[in-house]
């Protein structure tokens, strides 16, 4: 090879290839790109002073939700346990497994997981199924009665409990 | 003047020079219908992006919108539910012939080609991903949660696992951005990678060619692609075509209800193609299990990669390749084995784990406690007692500790007459039940109270039944007449999931199916109205008027007319209590049981069997011109 023709396809190689990292590099940040959690509200659920005692309820309220541009009203659920104490537990109601909804079984008393049969006792242990953790537990507060919560979501699948 | 045009294209495009490239290709042996499944993908994927095109003009890739915009085109534009049923049952179709493919190539040895098993291993995943991503695009129940449950197990894998799910996901929740992403691997990435290997796979298939028969004797007679193989790859291709065509007729993929995480009704499962993958992860549990995510995929496909060089023996006789043959039957037995033990698998919550079996007690212990769960449904005693959070307001919960303390007898008094307790209360007489059925709810009331605490009743919340106008008609409480119906009337609910919730929401006053028959003393009726038949004020034949008709009342509540009705309708969607979602579910039932179509074709273009029948008389004039034509060639010559 020539010493030019050499030059020649050196100077090919490296301008495209600056070409290349300059376009390259920002279109991965671009994909590989998720906001940290933002700030969190409190969403009201609700009215709990008829709530029966160390028995789970389903309660829906609704909030709104903001992924990006998307701005929607949407309805959430949590699984909420009134003890006697006045206490309130508050669940996520999302299968700390791999993200299903799982279900309340008042035949067995426990939470149970369509999805891949995880199942959980009433305070949120793992008794079955491949669940790596327990129920997650919301932040909440009590005020006049009524139960407000914030709403979060964590990482599936693993050990430990991080919010995302 | 034709042919000179034809002439000056061909002079300044190499038109001779390309179609003798593709066409013109040497075939080892006689042609046979077993080297067809190759031709026969690539016309299924040229039919996937036909009908895919087809599809984009209406498809809208939001979490609002995608799922009515498929109803939309499936329902609403001409030949929309041709276009959609053929994208799916091609889908499908292109899924099983690939492994068809995978099978044949195997068997005839020709993964000993080595690179072209390579590149077809590469369009085996890409045509998973496509599946995949395709689901989720519909943003149904069933796309929506294979969807959250495969990027979840994405981001279990570990070191890449928070990568791969921020890749598809766009976020660390499925929502619009992941929508948004499934669209653009589906449409824009994988569907482009997937011509683009398919190309390469055939280029690198032309440079060893076809292998042909085993047998040394039987590769000695030559035969050509064109026309010889193709006119057999061509008969497939059509015959193929047909039976999709026939699928999308008579067996059109029935609406799942749209994307909806409160609606635990729905037990998510993934496609049969995914079923072995499910199955597979069950077997591996806590920490084992990102083990199981990285490593059953990676240990899957790794095989099918490595094949090719550890098999380097050049006999391609199956019937003197035993170990090659027993590798093939054991792949293909373990991924069938898994996928019907997947299929068969009843989502776990039916069967729970023995830990969870061992706490049934409550229930065993008081003889009449099923039968007493029966009974509190069916008397309608839930329209008044919520238990476990379910139910009516205008009486006390009855689960938790509410009846700490009271004894049988006072149970069964309540029971008989309301009024010896509560002096004020609304509650009915049930004093004409059997002493056994009284006995049995109490039974079910027991077992289903907390253990003592020392805690109080709880207050009785005011009746809403002393706030209804007496007398009035059947208008919502808290909204004007003819108030508008909600969002759920314009979405297209799953019927079959509706029967669910139907079950769980309204059968305890509307009767099993619908059929009525709970008794309502104080309304001028007498009855909780029947869904079947139902008043003809409210049905319609057409399904998006019916819809909305019964609409108004599954939002807004209604209380019926008469002097002072026990039950009145609760306003599920203003109360928030059921989603539009499931609403549209519920709906989609109530229409059923009338015997009307939620998703009916509102504007087919044509209607699908007269379709069916069309496309078989284009294809019979087809065969018979072309033996028409032929004959009359053979006698010419």
């Amino acid at each position: 090879m020539t010493r030019r023709g050499f030059f020649r396809k050196v100077v090919i190689g490296a301008l495209s290839g600056a070409v290349g990292i300059i376009v390259s590099i920002p279109v991965i940040r671009l994909v590989i790109n998720a906001r940290p959690p933002g700030r969190l509200a409190w969403s009201r659920v609700g009215d709990i002073t008829s709530l029966p005692h160390e028995s789970p309820v389903a309660m829906n309220f609704e909030m709104r939700s903001a992924q990006a541009y998307m701005h929607q009203l949407i309805l959430r659920d949590v699984w909420v346990i009134r003890h006697a104490g006045g206490n309130v537990t508050v669940f996520s109601p999302i299968c700390p497994h791999l993200g299903c909804h799982y279900k309340w079984d008042p035949a067995t008393g426990h939470f149970e997981c369509p999805c891949h049969g995880s199942v959980f006792t009433v305070n949120g242990k793992v008794i079955g199924g491949p669940a790596p953790r327990p129920l997650d537990t919301l932040p909440h507060k009590i005020e006049n009665g009524a139960l407000y919560v914030q709403w979060e979501r964590f990482r599936v699948g693993i050990p430990q409990k991080v919010r995302i | 003047m034709m042919r000179r045009i034809w002439a000056w294209f061909t002079e300044k495009w190499p038109y001779y020079e390309v179609r003798d490239f593709l066409l013109e290709e040497e075939i080892p042996g006689p042609p046979s219908y077993a080297y067809a499944f190759g031709s026969l993908i690539v016309f299924l994927v040229a039919l996937q992006v036909a009908t895919g095109i087809a599809a984009l003009f209406y498809y809208v890739p939001t979490i609002d919108h995608a799922y009515n915009s498929v109803a939309f085109l499936r329902r609403q534009v001409p030949f929309g539910w041709l276009i959609h049923n053929m994208h799916y049952w091609g889908a499908n179709l292109m899924v099983m012939v690939l492994a068809m493919h995978m099978v044949r190539v195997y068997a005839w040895g020709a993964y000993k080609t080595q690179l072209t098993w390579v590149i077809g291993v590469v369009l085996l995943l890409t045509t998973m991903a496509l599946s995949l991503t395709g689901a989720t695009l519909i943003w149904d129940q069933k796309g929506y949660w294979a969807g959250e449950v495969s990027t979840s197990i994405a981001g279990e894998v570990p070191l890449v696992g928070g990568i791969q799910e921020i890749v598809m996901r766009g976020s660390h929740t499925m929502g619009q951005l992941a929508l948004s992403r499934s669209f653009v691997f589906h449409v824009a990435i994988f569907a482009p990678l997937l011509a683009l290997f398919i190309g390469a796979h055939i280029l690198s298939f032309r440079r060893t060619g076809i292998v042909g028969p085993w047998e040394p004797s039987k590769r000695y007679s030559k035969s050509r692609f064109w026309p010889d193989q193709a006119v057999k790859d061509v008969i497939m291709a059509s015959a193929v075509f047909f039976i999709i065509l026939f699928l999308s007729v008579f067996f059109p993929p029935p609406f799942a209800g749209a994307a909806d995480t409160l609606n635990t009704m729905y037990v998510p499962k993934p496609e049969w193609n995914f079923l072995f993958l499910y199955q597979a992860l069950k077997y591996f549990k806590g920490p084992m299990e990102p083990i199981g995510a990285a490593g059953v995929p990676t240990i899957l496909v790794g095989l099918l990669v490595i094949l090719p060089f550890i098999d380097k023996d050049p006999e391609r006789n199956p019937f003197k390749r035993p170990v090659a043959m027993a590798c093939l039957f054991a792949y293909a037995g373990v991924v069938v084995a898994l996928t019907i033990l997947g299929y068969l698998s009843p989502g776990l919550a039916q069967m729970p784990s023995p830990a969870a079996q061992g706490k049934t007690a409550v229930h065993a212990k008081l003889p009449g406690a099923k039968r007493g769960e029966e009974l509190f449904s069916i008397q309608g005693c839930t329209l008044c007692h919520r238990i476990h959070g379910k139910g009516g307001t205008a009486g006390p919960e009855l689960s938790g500790g509410t009846l700490t303390g009271k004894s049988r007898k006072w149970v069964i008094d309540q029971l008989k007459n309301p009024k010896s307790h509560f002096p004020a209360s609304i509650m009915p007489s049930f004093a004409t039940m059997g002493n056994s059925d009284l006995n049995a709810l109490a039974d079910y009331l027991f077992s289903i109270r907390t253990a003592p605490t020392a805690s109080l009743p709880p207050p009785l919340p005011v009746s809403v039944l002393s706030k209804a106008p007496p007398g009035i008609m059947v208008i919502p409480p808290d909204t004007v007449p003819g108030s508008a119906s909600g969002d759920a009337a314009f979405i297209i609910g799953s019927a079959e999931n509706g029967a669910k919730l139907f079950r769980d929401q309204c059968r305890q006053c509307h009767g099993a199916a619908g059929k009525g028959g709970i008794t309502d003393p104080g309304s001028s009726i007498g009855t909780i109205p029947a869904l079947v038949p139902l008043s003809r004020a409210l049905f319609n034949p057409d399904p998006d008027i019916f819809a909305g008709n019964i609409d108004k009342y599954i939002q807004h509540g209604a209380v019926p007319p008469g002097p002072k009705p026990v039950f009145y309708m609760p306003d599920f969607g203003d109360s928030r209590s059921l989603t539009q979602q499931e609403i549209a579910n519920i709906e989609a039932y109530v229409l059923k049981l009338n015997g009307v179509d939620r998703g009916g074709l509102q504007n087919p273009g044509l209607k699908p069997a007269d379709f069916l029948a069309g496309a078989a008389i284009v294809f019979a004039a087809a065969i018979f011109l072309a033996v028409v034509l032929s004959r009359r060639r053979g006698r010419g010559a």
